[in-house]
């Protein structure tokens, strides 16, 4: 009886995945990182199904494909920044046939060709922000212009800092002058001490959410992700976007195709109806992020295309980072310093 | 005087338990996006929600595995417990601390192993992987209220039942399922309760085939409290209690 | 004849168990502890050559500080719910048979909504700008609000909620089989209330204490989203050290050899704490 409850079970569970018609799109994504109404649209001119599974951190994204490997069934996924380059050197990802994309011509220059994937030939931009200041003028007196800033007795305790590791170093590299990619042992031990001053103010480190300090009244000035807060504005009007002196830090999230994708082809048709102007701007309107296609930020709202927040001019991506991949010993530093810094040493 | 302090305190426990239930619920029916103010009175995140067919899939899909699993972890809890309790054989202590180790190793790790395992064996990943490691993980806790129940049980009972003539298998389904049967429910209900809260094992081992409820809820709550998530709970809130009132419907019209 | 009849089911039941435990439990662990004496590689996560350098790096005070400080959390949380749940069970054993069944339902309910959301539930409650502050400050109880989200005391808090059935289940287990005669049988020899409690009463549900101990306390050393929502993650634990080394340093065989040596320290604990209560059960008696 229980023999034959159990292969029950197991033909539900096979037929779940042995679905036979090969119009499936698997898509690895950020959780409500895409409207539900473009994966609707897309069905819709396709007939592609599209099923949209999650997660909620690269590293995780990143050890399941790796571990998945040939058993993988994902057909797209976004991973932020540097990720893209370890994926691609590690061999995890099938290059993308620009004969199949169109539309890619009209994404930013500046956020095509980076250092992460050369002429893009594994990744096409999604969309992209920035980790910069966050300052509530209800409650601070006084200009915040920089990172260092952060430092000043005034905010004792009433600090915020997103709970990111690289991030968190970024800022203490870069006030202390270096490279928020920094693989100097040396340097990362100067930042560490640096931020050990820090930590005393630190009410909270949040990376979940990070609007959400500065609208429980628990914070006031710290870090923040531009897109978050876009979203904190609306019920906390005082909570400003501030671009440090020293410089922001950029990521940008790009579409790729696992190298063991079941589905490529509609992969690739993907790409190509997310890069048509107008679900690039509705992407963009919903979620709260720029997008990288110049054609659809000609069709947004004219609100949100001159919020300098969504959209910094030149003269804000002065001094401004992506992070790059800094090899797995010089994360074996971090670790150690930002364990330390946690617990209080 | 004996009769109406158990009664208050009850009250009181029960009274904080469901506090941040009805925070949620009173939120779920909240305009404003945030949690922190009102915006009037709406009933647009249970829209939302019903328009969101993946959340409603998942949601099924959730369920389903909630009850096989704690099904199927109290079976074999419950059998594991009274092994340990009634036969000698060897290996007993290495039995125990197998038990141990799934209850104390961290999620992660547990869900880490569980993938290199089923990769290993090339099993497909979807309902069975997740239903095998929800099994696992369940177990101890099934396996620790059964025993704590047996450990106070008459040993005299199953002697003279066996005396009487009855085999090992009629003696446990006469004598000790009745006795266990409260820390069987117990069992279940945490089994049942562990396998609808579990992300991160259920991160690793699920496919694309078979999303659960908990891997869109935490991602989506992660990214800031969002009323949607508010009305998911109000909705299994009241879904519960309602099967609950039946439930006690049903057994007091077959009492009479 | 008699044996006949049981081998069977006394086999059958042997090698489900064994069977299930092998293939899910051991075989993985036995994975972990491969990997914790690897070395930790790049582009694979583990490769050869075999080493004890993961064990090395455990030596560091750091990691026994964070062990004991998961451990103090940990056991306090077991503590209150224990204050919380033993005399919450008891009253449930003494309601109705049928309201019973009811109880224990309406108990277990809130505990079906995510335990996630829930925290962030206790979030909303707890904020500087959250529901009790406010309440307080219009019943002009306070002045100003009172810091409670990312406190210790929040933590500790939000554990015991998601904790607490864990301990009230298995009590109620046994107290739903402490038997009336008992407890009259030791008044009628004259034992007053507080002796017959101390005498009857707690040896008795002892085993039911013991199993909810257990059931708290091993989880709660390994909840790494309550400290991080509640405690603003500035308390480092056990539970979050081990889900960094695996996913943020990419470091598994320390996070192997970690979740290990936890194992091993909590049946260290455990072992010596029955020990000691089979000594003083000795002298006792």
């Amino acid at each position: 009886m229980k023999k034959l409850a159990l292969a029950g079970l197991l033909a539900v569970g096979l037929t779940g995945c042995s679905s036979e018609e090969p119009q499936v799109l698997n898509l690895y994504n950020w959780s409500e990182y895409m409207p539900q109404e473009v994966l609707d649209r897309f069905t819709e001119e396709t007939g592609i199904q599209v099923v949209y599974t999650t997660y909620d951190s690269n590293e995780a994204m990143y050890a399941r494909l790796k571990l998945l490997d040939d058993s993988a069934a994902y057909d797209l996924a976004v991973p932020s920044t540097y990720y893209v380059s370890k994926m691609r050197q590690e061999d995890l990802l099938m290059p993308i046939d620009r004969a199949k994309i169109e539309g890619f011509d009209q994404l930013d220059p500046d956020l095509v060709n980076l250092d992460i994937d050369r002429d893009n030939q594994y990744s096409v931009p999604y969309l992209w922000g920035t980790t910069g200041l966050a300052v509530d003028t209800a409650d601070v007196e006084g200009e915040v212009t920089a990172w260092a800033d952060l430092w000043d007795d005034r905010f004792d305790g009433r600090v915020m800092l997103t709970n990111d590791m690289r991030e968190v170093f970024h800022v203490g590299l870069r006030v202390l002058g270096y490279s928020g990619n920094s693989t100097n042992p040396e340097e990362i031990e100067q930042a560490y001490e640096k931020l050990q001053e820090l930590m005393p103010s630190v009410r909270t480190f949040n990376s979940d959410a990070p609007r959400m300090p500065y609208l429980e009244g628990e914070t006031d000035v710290g870090m923040i992700w531009n897109g978050e807060a876009v979203m904190g504005r609306d019920t906390l009007p005082t909570l400003e976007y501030v671009y440090p002196e020293e410089g922001i830090i950029a990521w940008l999230d790009s579409f790729v195709i696992p190298k063991n994708a079941k589905n490529p082809d509609a992969a690739h048709k993907f790409i190509s109806f997310v890069l048509k102007p107008e679900i690039s701007a509705l992407i963009s309107e919903e979620i709260g992020y720029a997008t990288p296609n110049l054609a659809a930020r000609e069709l947004l709202d004219d609100a949100v295309a001159s919020d300098r927040a969504s959209y910094p001019t030149p003269e804000d991506m002065v001094n401004a980072e992506f992070q790059t991949d800094i090899g797995d010993d010089a994360l074996q530093v971090y670790a150690k310093y930002w364990e330390m810094l946690k617990s209080g040493q | 005087m004996n009769r109406w302090l158990p009664r208050t305190y009850l009250t009181l426990v029960y009274l904080l338990l469901y506090v941040p239930i009805a925070v949620l619920v009173v939120f779920s029916f909240n305009e404003s996006r945030t949690g922190y103010d009102w915006g009037g009175l709406s009933l647009r995140w249970y829209e939302a929600l019903f328009n969101n067919r993946a959340m409603v899939k998942a949601m099924w899909n959730s369920l389903w595995l909630a009850l096989s699993a704690a099904t199927i972890s109290t079976l074999i809890g419950a059998l594991t417990a009274l092994a340990l309790h009634r036969y000698r054989f060897r290996g007993k202590q290495v039995l125990n601390g197998m038990l141990f180790v799934v209850m104390m190793s961290p999620e992660i790790v547990l869900a880490i192993s569980l993938l290199a395992l089923f990769l290993l064996v090339g099993m497909q990943l979807g309902y069975v992987s997740l239903l095998l490691a929800h099994v696992t993980f369940c177990l101890p806790f099934v396996v620790i209220t059964v025993t704590a129940r047996l450990s106070g049980f008459d040993e005299r009972l199953p002697e003279a039942a066996r005396d009487l003539g009855a085999s090992d298998f009629v003696m446990t389904r006469t004598v000790l399922i009745p006795v266990i049967m409260p820390a069987l429910l117990a069992g279940w209900l945490l089994g049942f309760t562990l396998s609808l809260d579990d992300v991160v094992v259920s991160t690793f081992v699920s496919g694309p085939s078979y999303e659960i409820l908990p891997l869109r809820i935490y991602s989506m709550v992660r990214v800031g409290l969002k009323p949607e998530v508010n009305a998911l709970g109000a909705l299994l809130l009241v879904f519960s209690l309602v099967m609950l009132i039946l439930s006690q419907w049903i057994l007091l019209r077959s009492r009479r | 004849m008699h044996n006949l009849m049981q081998q069977p089911f006394r086999t059958a039941v042997l090698v489900l168990v064994w069977g299930w435990l092998l293939f899910l439990v051991l075989a993985p662990n036995l994975l972990v502890v491969g990997a914790s004496v690897m070395t930790r590689s790049p582009g694979t996560f583990i490769s050869l050559p075999l080493t004890l350098d993961a064990y090395r790096q455990l030596f560091d005070p750091l990691y026994l500080e964070v062990f004991l400080h998961s451990l103090y959390m940990a056991a306090m949380t077991t503590m209150v719910c224990l204050l919380i749940g033993y005399p919450f069970a008891w009253s449930l054993s003494k309601m109705g048979k049928q309201r019973q069944v009811l109880l224990v339902f309406l108990l277990i309910v809130p505990f079906w909504t995510n335990s996630l959301v829930r925290t962030y539930a206790l979030k909303l409650i707890l904020a500087t700008n959250g529901l009790l502050n406010s309440a307080l400050m219009s019943l002009g109880w306070i002045d100003e609000p009172i810091q409670m989200l990312y406190t210790e005391g929040a933590v500790i808090v939000g554990l015991v909620y998601l904790l607490l059935p864990f301990m009230i289940l298995p009590l109620y287990s046994v107290f739903e089989d402490l038997r009336e005669d008992l407890l009259r049988a030791s008044h009628d020899l004259g034992a007053g209330r507080w002796s017959t409690f101390i005498h009857v009463i707690v040896p008795l549900t002892l085993p039911g204490v013991l199993a909810g101990v257990m059931l708290v306390l091993l989880p709660a050393m390994g909840l790494f989203f309550v400290p991080d929502i509640l405690g603003g993650s500035r308390n480092l634990l056990v539970g979050n050290v081990i889900k960094n080394q695996f996913l943020d340093a990419r470091n598994w065989p320390f996070g192997a050899a970690a979740s290990i040596v936890l194992t091993l320290a909590m049946a260290f604990l455990m072992f010596a704490h029955r020990l000691s209560k089979r000594r003083i059960g000795e002298h006792g008696v």
